[in-house]
């Protein structure tokens, strides 16, 4: 005798061990080992899998709100695997939904649900509701804008049914969205409802196993004995098999998608395109066709209705046989379900394919997450995942802009108007308004010591001639840089507007535009409104070639680093780039 | 969906039935080792990943810190705390306390100690009456120079790097962490 057999001897000594194992295999499958009868033991291996992933993201999630999305971004691209583990969890929740439907379709189809099998008819169902809970639960907890917004709608229906809002402000604790959103989600997502759904496992495993398979209906008891084989080895096999294929399909789906998606932090003030996980699409499309008071019929009365339907099938179900065609009501019912499922599903996809704002609004959703991800390599902040975009060097220059240069100068209204609005700074309009309105608090109205340049009327200068002028004007900042580029401005336009600079305008009296001039007191335009040449307005504006005498604004070399200098100028730099 | 076992018959086993079940046994446990593989390979390298070569999970204070005045340190040992800004998994904070460090001058000398315990990692005090360093854990104690003068402790307080900054006007401290429980003192 082997040393393995001693051991397990010694402990089914003490333990019955064998015997436990032989009576949990030894079963005969009358009628023999089907492929129909693979769906609980997939769901089976597709639970226990979940739990065990689970439990490998746990050991790196916090669930917070300040850093739920960071350390999910720290899963998804940074612990080695941790994409692959996340992925197949992600995925192996959308596998079992349709397997649950399939086991479900499976248990109808054969009339399972029929008398003595009714309660495990109904563990069945509860824990087909569990799964999608599941999903619900764990949509939520990477924080990220999908699953933010997404889950929102769902709390947000269940705050309008009677009765509604103290169960949404139990479940989200409190009426808003925060910590205790995620520490209540998560702790129903790995406690409650693995524990809740491994009990119910228990007792549907204990009475199929006290019911056994329902064979072919079509099959005599005399076959049914005859063709009978052990479940061990042969259904456990077809199980195993089926598995391997679900398993195979799951891996491949994680590998084509490099896992789950992991969208932008959530973020309250944003206008994220939300929409729920593609099996939750029918009812999503559902609520379109209820409007205010009658949208409970799609909330609650149909949910509700379909759930009661399938509750009640074994006492809706009269016929004598379990032969699918005596039971074509029933099946033509659970069949309508299906269809309305399919159909609605279909529609909400086309809907959206179909919808530019929503594939607008996926476009940007997606460089965002893109944008945040790469951010988050250095860490995010403590005050949490929208915090990440305090690594972005522009919001640096942002905050450098409100505290330094915010005092004089305005960008979208945020700041005063002692000096030009830096608003779209340097687009046509900008440079339009300069030349028509020089006096206005946008331009130098605000600015002390500034009086001299006057207002080009329209009389003086048609808008055709100053579009030209506004081209040579850019065409000059292009020569300006280090690699011009020929499509920022109009070239035939931009040689008009050289030839009326030359002969008829007034401008040259006060603005050189010859590389290497010096002012007076007055900017050049040669390579005027390029990022080096607003970093060195910032830097000391009373150079000759800039405000030389005319200078008003506080030198800020030495006063802010190179860095910031840079930063903020290509902040003031991109103003310009929205026309 | 294919029925698999058609035609079979249990109630004559045969010889080409056993050998059918042996495989179908081996394949069980094939294709179920195979399954488990598909998650628990990915879930070694994963959970073993802040053991892998180049990884840092935490970060930061490599650099020395200005702990306070160089005049400020004498013969009573001082203890600062360390601040720096850390990278902690995810997080990245700015200006967070990573640890502290007794400083004393000792006959013109000066000492940085780590007030790590070099035994199990507690953090040693000051005895004001003894005039030393003791560990509140297990009543290791340290003279004024770091010296393990009783208790559990395999070796003397680490000694810090650190230099002094604006002409000897700042004291500037690298903190850093040592293996505990050992003789040498090896940084983490």
């Amino acid at each position: 005798m082997g040393v393995g057999k001693k051991l397990i001897g010694w402990l089914d000594e003490r333990t019955g061990l064998v015997a436990l194992i032989k009576g949990g295999l030894d079963e005969d499958v009358p009628g023999g080992a089907r492929v129909r009868y693979v769906f609980g033991s997939v769901l089976t291996y597709l639970f226990l899998q979940q739990v065990v992933l689970g439990i490998l993201l746990a050991t790196y999630y916090s669930p917070s709100a300040t850093d739920a999305w960071a350390s999910t971004a720290f899963i998804q691209d940074r612990v080695a695997g941790g994409w692959f583990l996340r992925g197949l969890h992600h995925h192996g929740s959308s596998v079992m939904v349709v397997v649950v439907v399939l086991h479900l379709l499976q248990v109808v189809l054969a009339g399972a649900y029929r008398k003595p099998r009714e309660v495990n008819w109904w563990t069945g169902l509860f824990m087909g509701g569990l799964v999608l809970a599941f999903a619900l639960t764990g949509y939520l907890l990477p924080w990220d804008q999908k699953g933010y917004w997404a889950t929102q709608v769902a709390t947000g229906i269940m705050g309008t049914v009677p009765l509604g809002e103290p169960m949404q402000h139990t479940l989200q604790g409190g009426a808003q969205y925060g910590n205790l959103t995620i520490t209540r989600f998560y702790a129903l997502h790995v406690f409650v409802l693995p524990v809740t759904l491994t009990v119910l496992l228990g007792a549907h495993l204990y009475l199929f196993r006290r019911h056994g398979v329902t064979p072919p209906a079509s099959l005599s008891d005399e076959e049914l004995a005859r063709k009978t084989q052990p479940f061990w080895p042969n259904q456990l096999f077809i199980d195993v098999a089926a598995m391997a294929v679900t398993g195979a399909v799951l891996v491949w789906m994680t590998y084509r998608t490099h896992g789950a998606e992991l969208f932008a932090p959530a973020d309250p003030a944003s206008n994220f395109v939300a929409r729920p996980e593609w099996y939750f699409l029918f009812l999503f499309q559902l609520l379109k066709y209820f409007e205010g008071p009658l949208s409970i019929i799609a909330t609650v009365i149909i949910p509700g209705g379909v759930a009661t339907f399938l509750f009640a099938l074994p006492f809706i179900d009269r016929s004598e046989s379990r032969a699918a065609k005596k039971r074509g009501p029933v099946l033509a019912g659970v069949g309508l379900i299906m269809v309305g499922v399919v159909v609605l599903t279909a529609l909400a996809v086309v809907a959206d394919a179909n919808n530019e704002h929503y594939q607008e609004g996926l476009v940007a959703a997606h460089e965002d997450a893109e944008r945040t991800r790469e951010l988050a390599a250095e860490g995010v902040p403590p005050e949490g995942g929208t915090a990440v975009w305090q690594n972005d060097p522009q919001y640096a220059a942002i905050a450098v802009f409100k505290e330094t240069c915010a005092t004089c100068h305005e960008i979208d209204g945020r700041g005063a108007e002692e000096a030009p609005s830096l608003t779209h700074y340097n687009d046509r309009a900008w440079l339009r308004g300069a030349v028509r309105e020089p006096r206005s608090l946008t331009y130098f109205g605000g600015t002390k010591g500034h009086e001299e340049m006057e207002a080009y009327s329209v009389e003086d200068l048609p808008d055709e001639q100053l579009d030209a002028v506004i081209e040579f004007l850019l065409e000059l900042r292009e020569q300006g840089k280090d690699e011009p580029d020929p499509s920022a401005y109009d070239a035939k336009l931009a040689k008009q507007g050289a030839a009326l600079w030359e002969d008829e305008l007034d401008c040259s009296g006060c603005h050189e535009i010859e590389k290497g001039a010096d002012g007076v007191g007055t900017p050049v335009f040669w390579g005027r409104g390029t990022r080096a040449w607003i970093a060195r307005v910032i830097r000391n504006s009373s150079q000759a070639d800039l405000y030389g005498e005319n200078a008003e604004m506080p030198a800020f070399e030495g006063k802010l680093s190179d860095e910031e200098i840079a930063a903020l100028a290509d902040y003031v730099y991109a103003q310009g780039l929205a026309d | 969906m294919s029925d698999e076992a058609k035609g079979q018959d249990t109630q004559t086993p045969s010889e080409g039935d056993d050998t059918r079940r042996a495989f179908l046994k081996v394949g069980v446990g094939a294709l179920g080792a195979g399954l488990a593989a598909v998650v628990v390979a990915p879930a070694l390298r994963y959970s073993l990943w802040p053991l892998a070569e180049g990884v840092e999970v935490t970060s930061g204070g490599d650099e020395f810190v200005v702990v306070g005045k160089r005049d400020q340190f004498g013969a009573v040992p001082v203890k600062v705390d360390i601040f720096a800004d850390r990278v902690d998994a995810w997080n990245r904070t700015k200006n967070v306390k990573i640890g502290s460090a007794w400083v004393v001058e000792l006959d013109g000398q000066l000492h940085a100690f780590s007030s790590v315990c070099p035994h199990l990692g507690c953090a040693v005090d000051y005895e004001a009456e003894s005039d030393k360093f003791v560990c509140p854990c297990h009543d290791s104690a340290f003279g004024l120079d770091g010296a393990h003068e009783a208790g559990p402790s395999p070796r003397p307080l680490d000694q810090l790097e650190f230099e002094e900054q604006q002409d000897g006007k700042l004291l500037a401290i690298r903190f850093e962490r040592f293996k505990q429980g050992i003789e040498d003192k090896v940084k983490v």
